[in-house]
Order: structure tokens, then sequence, then C-alpha cells
């Protein structure tokens, strides 16, 4: 049978190289995703500004060493996004191989039919689709994990000294990674080919005999009780998405997504039609003809229908809501820094003030003899390495002053007491907290930037304000002990009490003129964080949405195109019956767009959903949190989607329909 | 025209039947109401007989052809193929059965477009886990006279050729009953003649039951026997007719 399937992949090559396609892209992306990942994980870093942390090791691991690079110059990040492109890029290639090959198959029920007439049981025939599968697999896998080892240098060249990973990158062996990569290619395909199989292997040998192609519109039960199984799961996901879930909500708001489209694409050949329906109901008024027969057409095959949505659906879907989901994320962000400042004014220091520590003593000296300022908040970073256990995690850890950092930031802890900060104490916030079940009077082994060792005691748990807080507040003596060269970044002024904080921006510039200094309102200066926030999370949304943005518009073609190849002989009696060229080809793109407007219609609702819950459960304690929704970005998508669609549909057909005269029905 | 009214035959043949229907009815459900295809079928095709099945438009004939060959289930009744019951029997034994004892020729010739002539006529021993031999598969094609063609694929052949490929492929199992639908159905009259007096030729040479459908006289009466339906039934048969015996038979039933 392998022969077999080898001889009538070539022949059923224009068919299979939309699978083909898919899948390499798929291969490729994932391939590039993991020598990256090899790449992050052979860089290390160098060895002066690293510290090796021992560990002495929970259950099952024995003590053990970590590095930690102090500088916070690693990879990490751009782990985080490639093993996210990873997930993303796997679940839309498991999703594009299943409709592709799905098909294929039901594009060749007659040939299957005499296949069985002639003597092939529902095994030979399930096998000799899984072969071909194989077939386009191997070949799809191979030549995707080639490309991707071509391109790794470009993408590491790329993605050296970004704001995800500020070092630079080298290739790092390839076999391992482009193994996996392969590997997966493979059983997502095969994967992808038994649902195929199985429903080529239920052929029977009367269909050799039929002229019709049509599939039977009946939908398997399994399909809808699966279907309704994830729906349920991504309920249940979606009613995570509250207040009280707190840290694991974001990571929450892009994988409910996924789940809902794996649901809705189970229940397309339900779901599409019947919002196809509602669509068509403007366009079969206002169309003569072409309307009318595009919702029937729509209506009529619904398999074929939904697999059409799907690619749309999953993209709009997750695309959607990522967007959104971040603009939220940094919306909350934003109104958080704005209700933890409570100072006017910002003094930012000049960027080379950390080689020239004594010009911060200067700086400092100079605010604080400015008239009418009450206080200066100066928090100095210094570098906490947190060894737990078995892990060792570095922190953005700040020495501050309690007493005049009361003044300047909200710092009402939600346990303990903020004045004991002193001595070998931190206050941590309450995620970190929450994750690592940390209360008042726990105590953390630490190793500090200088290498020193050392137990803090926990005094406080604060409400979270990265970007105004580090992630550990420890008292500032301690800071200079451990970090004698580190200066304050920035100052928080507060004037004293009547005076005009414009009238003391004022006086400031003028007082801290030809330091290089800074001094902004803090509304300026809390704008900038929030849009340093945003573009921070462009540049991540770029990385993961662009490969997989370009995939689906590839399986959206890819399929759209597939299908109106297929249609030749309908499209051909249709110009016997006395339709014209045009009438066919509006029916086509009338027909395109119903489905691709079903399917941005789901997309819409699960990025609504989970864009609304999102945002309530970010935005819980604080007030007029602002509302960011980049309507461009999200229109943008919808749009692209709906162009990529009627274009791949309506493009083959204006070709066939060139190629072909009436007559050729009656010969065919 | 001799005789149109039905004829018995006998219950009990000389030679064992290749091939018995006992009482076939075919019922169609569909949402204007049950559409009776066949009511109630019996009849004998004696081995190395050679049957054309005629009748009008809806007359049953290409679902009696496809209830004999076990490709649809008849709602009442059953059919016995070289001894075996048909019903009862699962999809995996049926089509074991289809692959051993029955050769199909249909009217699309129903080649697969990717295989080679040769591989096409291998193709069924493939299936049945038999490595074909070469010069079987020859010997096969330069019956149909197609040993120079072994290369070629389908779509390089004309129409008789890739009929006659079919043929090839339905000889090489030496299948005990061959079923043909409307064979010669695309083809011209020349052409027509070569499939004809091959299915012919697998009757008087070797052996094998040939059940034909056609809508065609002249094709009809290359068969020793005309088995007439109408309505879903048996109307009556014709021995050794010329063309014309049979087409004045043909309009009568359409009368």
């Amino acid at each position: 049978m392998f022969s077999l399937s080898r001889q009538t992949v070539r022949r059923h090559l224009p068919l299979y190289a939309g699978s083909f396609v898919a899948l390499a892209v798929g291969v490729f992306m994932l391939g590039l995703a993991a020598t990256a990942t090899a790449a992050t994980i052979a860089y290390h870093g160098p060895e002066a500004d690293s510290i090796l942390v021992q560990l002495p090791g929970t259950d099952g691991a024995g003590p053990h060493s970590e590095r930690v690079v102090l500088s916070g110059a690693d990879a990490s990040g751009l782990q985080v996004v490639l093993s996210m492109v990873g997930v993303i890029s796997g679940f839309i290639t498991i999703f594009v191989i299943a409709s592709t090959f799905a098909f294929a198959v039901a594009s060749r029920r007659r040939e299957v039919g005499l296949l069985r007439l002639i003597g092939a049981t529902p095994r030979q025939v399930r096998r000799m689709v899984f072969g071909e599968a194989l077939v386009v697999a191997l070949a799809a896998s191979v030549t995707g994990a080639v490309l991707a080892q071509l391109a790794t240098p470009f993408l590491l060249a790329k993605a050296s000294y970004t704001e995800l990973a500020p070092v630079k990158l080298e290739p790092a062996s390839p076999w391992i990674p482009l193994g996996i990569a392969i590997a997966v290619g493979l059983v997502v395909a095969l994967l992808g080919a038994r649902s195929a199989a199985r429903r080529a292997g239920r052929v029977g040998p009367v269909e050799a005999l039929r002229e019709a192609a049509l599939e039977p519109p009946q939908i398997g039960v399994v399909r809808v009780v699966f279907g309704l199984v994830f729906l349920a799961g991504a309920i249940a996901m979606l009613a995570l998405i509250q207040p009280g879930t707190g840290e694991g909500v974001v990571p929450l708001a892009m994988f409910t997504p996924m789940v809902l489209v794996v649901s809705l694409t189970l229940l397309a050949p339900l779901v599409v039609p019947w919002i196809g329906r509602l669509w068509a109901l403007p366009l079969v008024r206002w169309t003569q003809v072409s309307g009318r027969l595009a919702r029937s057409n729509v209506v009529a095959a619904p398999r074929r229908s939904a697999s059409l949505a799907a690619p749309i659906l999953a993209i709009s879907a997750i695309a959607g809501s990522m967007v959104l989901s971040l603009s939220f994320a940094a919306d909350a962000a934003a109104a958080t820094i704005r209700d933890t400042l409570t100072a006017p004014i910002v003094v930012t220091a000049p960027e080379n003030s950390a080689a020239a520590p004594e010009n911060s003593g200067e700086l400092r000296e100079r605010i604080l003899t400015t008239p009418d300022v009450a206080a200066a908040d100066g928090g100095i970073s210094v570098g906490i390495i947190r060894a737990d256990g078995d892990s060792a995690e570095l922190e953005d850890g700040e020495g501050i002053d309690p007493a005049v950092a009361a003044t300047t930031r909200i710092l009402t802890p939600i346990s303990g007491e903020l004045a004991n900060l002193t001595g070998q104490t931190v206050a941590v916030g309450k995620e970190m907290a929450g994750l690592e079940h940390y209360k008042v009077g726990s105590e953390i082994s630490v190793v500090f930037g200088d290498r020193a060792k050392g137990t803090l005691r926990v005094v406080a748990v604060l409400p979270d304000a990265p970007g105004v807080n580090g992630s550990m507040l420890v008292p500032l003596a301690l800071a200079r002990q451990h970090a004698p060269a580190a200066v304050p970044e920035r100052w928080f002024v507060q004037p004293a009490g009547g005076v005009d904080p414009a009238q003391l921006i004022g006086a400031l510039d003028r007082q801290l003129s030809g330091t290089g200094a800074h001094v902004v309102r803090a509304e300026q200066w809390e704008q900038e964080q929030a849009d340093g926030l945003r573009k921070g999370n462009q540049l991540g949304l770029v990385l993961l949405m662009g490969p997989a943005g370009l995939y689906s518009g590839i399986a959206i073609a890819n399929t759209l195109l597939m299908g109106s190849l297929q249609r030749r002989h309908e499209f051909v009696t249709s110009r016997l019956l006395g339709a014209t060229p045009a009438q066919i080809r509006r029916m086509v793109l009338w027909e395109s767009s119903l489905v691709g407007a079903a399917a941005l219609t789901l997309g819409t609702v699960i990025t609504a959903t989970v864009g609304i819950l999102l945002r309530h459960a970010m935005t819980e304690g604080l007030r007029d949190v602002p509302t960011t929704i980049p309507w461009a970005l999200l229109l943008g998508i919808g749009a692209l989607c709906l162009l990529l669609a009627t274009g791949a549909a309506t493009a083959p057909t204006s070709f066939i329909l060139r190629r072909t005269s009436p007559a050729d029905a009656v010969g065919d | 025209m001799t005789s149109t009214a039905p004829t018995r035959h006998p219950v009990v043949p000389s030679d064992p039947p290749a091939l018995l229907l006992d009482g076939i009815t075919k019922t169609y459900e569909s949402k204007a109401g049950a559409v009776q295809a066949l009511r109630g079928v019996t009849y004998h095709f004696q081995q190395g007989s050679f049957t054309a099945v005629m009748g009008p438009s809806g007359s049953g004939k290409s679902t009696l052809l496809q209830c004999a060959a076990g490709l649809d289930q008849p709602t009442a009744g059953t059919v016995l193929l070289g001894g075996t019951r048909l019903q009862g029997l699962g999809e995996v034994e049926l089509t074991k059965l289809r692959r051993k004892q029955m050769g199909f020729v249909f009217q699309a010739y129903n080649l697969l477009p990717s295989l080679t002539v040769f591989d096409n006529v291998a193709l069924p021993l493939r299936l049945t886990g038999i490595r074909p031999r070469r010069q079987d598969v020859l010997a096969v094609l330069d019956q149909v006279g197609l040993a120079d063609k072994a290369k070629r694929r389908p779509a390089e052949l004309s129409g008789g050729q890739q009929q006659r490929v079919a043929i090839a492929r339905a000889l090489i199992t030496r299948p005990a009953v061959f079923f043909a639908d409307e064979p010669t159905g695309a083809l011209d009259s020349k052409t027509s003649r070569q499939i004809l007096s091959l299915l012919r030729e697998a009757t008087d040479r070797a052996g094998q039951t040939v059940v034909m459908v056609t809508h065609d006289p002249v094709a009809a009466a290359y068969a020793s026997r005309v088995l007439f339906l109408s309505d879903g039934l048996v109307a009556g048969s014709l021995d050794n007719g010329s063309p014309a015996q049979i087409a004045a038979a043909m309009s009568d039933l359409e009368r």
C-alpha cells in the first residue's frame, strides 16, 4: 500500500501541495523557535557578571547550583516568547493540517470508492490515506526543518540586542531542536490524517458509481460531544478570569481563546451555516440571484463551510484576544502606577550617572536644598537573587527609606508594618507572596549582587505596583551596603504643603541645570512608563503573532484555493444553465464573504468576551482606568482575513472560468 | 419478438448457479415517501452464462446489479454467490469475496489515474496481498490487446483502451462473475464490439458468468439471454435475440 500511497500523492500533487505547504511552514516555525531556544539555552553570559548560586534542592532534586546573570542581561525574555511561539505554531499547525487532509480526502470520494469496489478493505483504505499523510509529512517536515536551519542565523541576528534579549546570540547545535520539530510535525500530520483516514474508511464501494461528490451533511455525534466538552472547559476557564485569580489571569486570557477556537471549530458545521444565514439576510435582499445561491451553498455544505471558516476563526480569535488582552493589561498597569505614585514631580537622573556616583550625591543635595521640597524619594536598585530550595531567581530589589517613600507613594501594607523595615528585612508584593507563600515573619534566603549571602525577614506585604516599586523592598542602608556604587535612577519629589507643583518644577529646573537631570510632572512620567510597556508588548506581539498570522494567512488562502479548484464541474454546469461568468464570480465572492463574516463574528465574540472579563479582573480596586482599544490593529486583522478569504476564493474561480466553456459540462 | 411473458426457470439447474437472487426487494426511503426500486426479483444466473439486463429507466436494473454484487443491501431477500450467502457478511468479508469472486466494468472507466496500466491491472492482486507475477499481468493485457501499453497511464489512452484495461483488471483475479454496468455507454460502435467480444470470450472460454446492465439492443445481442425488468419486477426474457428483436421487446415494455 505504501507504493500506492506514494503514487497517489504524486498524482494529487495540487491537492496535497496545500497540506505540504501548510505543514512545511508549521515545521519551519517550530524549528525556528526550537533552534532559537537552543541558542538562548546555550547562551552563558560573561563569567564576571554572573553568580553561581548553590541550591540545597528539594524533594527529588539533589543539591545543585545555578548560574544567574547579575545584569539581568540574559535571553530569558526571548525564551518565554519563543516557547509561546512554539505553542501557538503547534496549535495552528494541528488545526490547519487536520482541515487540509480532511479536504484532500473529501474531494476524492469516488477514487476511494473505486478502490473499495475492486477489493480494498476499509482498513487498507485507511492505511493508504495514512501512508499518503506520511509521505507528505516526511517531505514537508524535512523541508521545513532545512529552511528553519537556514533562517536561524537571521532570526538570531534580529533578536540580539533587543529588549527581549539584550545580548549577542549564536546558533547552537541544530540536531536536537530540529529533530524535535520534525517529530512534532510528523505527529501533528498523522493526528490530523487520522480522522481523515477514518472518514475515508467509511466510504462505500457504491461511491465509485455516483456522480455527485457532495458529502452527506450529517455531523458526527462524537464531534458534537467533543465540541461541547471543549466548550464546557472553555467556560470553566472563562469563569476563572476574575479578580480573585491574580497573576494567572493574563496567561489564562491567552490560552482560553485556543480552547474556545477548538470547541467552535468542532461545532462549526452547526454554527457557521446558522450565522452565515443571518449575514445573508441583507445580501439576499440586495442581490438578484448570486446572494441567494451563495446562501444555499454555505448552508447546504456545512462541512465545507466549516473547514473554510476554521483558520479565519482561529487567527482572528487568538490574535484579537492577545492584542486586546495586552492593551488592557497595559491600561491596568498604567492605572496602578498612577494610583501608587502620589508625588506630583519626578526627577530622572542622567543616563550616565551610574558611571559617576559622586555626581549623584550632588544631585541629591541640589534637590533637597531647593526651597519648598518636602521630600525627595530616591530608591536604589540592588540585585537580589532569591535562592529557594531548587531555583534561583534574580529580583529587582529596591532600597528605600520607608519614612520618605511613604510620603511620595502609597505604601499601605496588606499585612505587616512598613516601619519595621530596618536591618535584615524585606517587604514583598502580594503576587510574590501569594506564589511563594510568604507571610509576615517568613525568612527568605538570598544572595546579593556583591555575592554576599543573607537571610531576609518579611515585615510587610504590599499591593503590587510594578514600575513604581521594586519587587523586593529593603532598607536603604542594606541596599547601600551591598551595592555601594548604585545611585537612584529617579527621584519622586513631594512639594511642601500649599506649594504649586508647577512653580516647584520651574525652581528645580533652574536648580538642576547642568546636571543632565530631567524634571517632569508625574503625569508625564507615568505616560512614559505606560508607553514603554506598550512598546515592549508590541515587540512580543510582533514576534508572537507575526509568524502565526503569516501562517494563518497561508492556511486561509490554501483551503479556499483548494475549495474553489474542486468546483470546476459545478461552475461549468452553472455556465451551461445560463449563468454568466460575472454571476458565478459574484456568487463565489458572496459565499466566501459569508463564511469569512461568520468566522469573524465568532472571533469577535471570543475576543470581546475574553477582553471584558480580563479587564474586569485586572482593574479591581483601581479607579478611572483608561480604556485603550487598538481599533486599527483589530480592524486590520479582520479586514485582512476577509480580503484573503475573498481573494483566495475568487482568483481561482476567475481562472477556471477563463479556461472553460459551458460545453465542457457535456464531455466531462 | 417472441415472448415477453415471464418465463419460469428450473429451480434445480443442471449446472450449479453462479449467482442466485431469491425474492430481492429494495425500498429507498426519501422525503417524498418510500420508493420501491425492486419488488421481489428471483432469478438464477447459470455458470458460464452471459446475461444482459434491460429495462426502461427506473425499472431497477442498476439497483439489481448493485444488490447482486453486494454493493448495496436488499431490503429483503437473499443473494447467493457461488454458494455463499451475501446477507449477514461483514464489510471486510464482503470486500474479500468481491476481490476474489467478482469483476467490475463500468461506463466510467474507473481506473486509478495515478497508476500505470500495469499497476492498475495488478492492483486487485496487491490488495489481496499477492505479489503479482509480471507474466500474468502481461498475459491478461495481451488478452485485451494492450500488452504494449503496460507503461502508459490511463490519461494517455483512448476511452476504448481504458475500458479494455478495466476488463483486464477484472480478468486478473479470474472472478466467477463479471458485473458490467453500461460498459459500452461511452464508446463508439467499433470499440464497443471489441469490449463485448472480450466479455463474451470470458464466458465461452473460461466459463465465467457475465451480468451486464445495458440499454443498447446491439450490446444486449452479444448476450446469450436478455432479462427484461419493469417496475422492479422481472418482465420476461429472450434467448439469443437479434438487436431488432430485443429493441422490439424493449419498446413493448416501455409502452
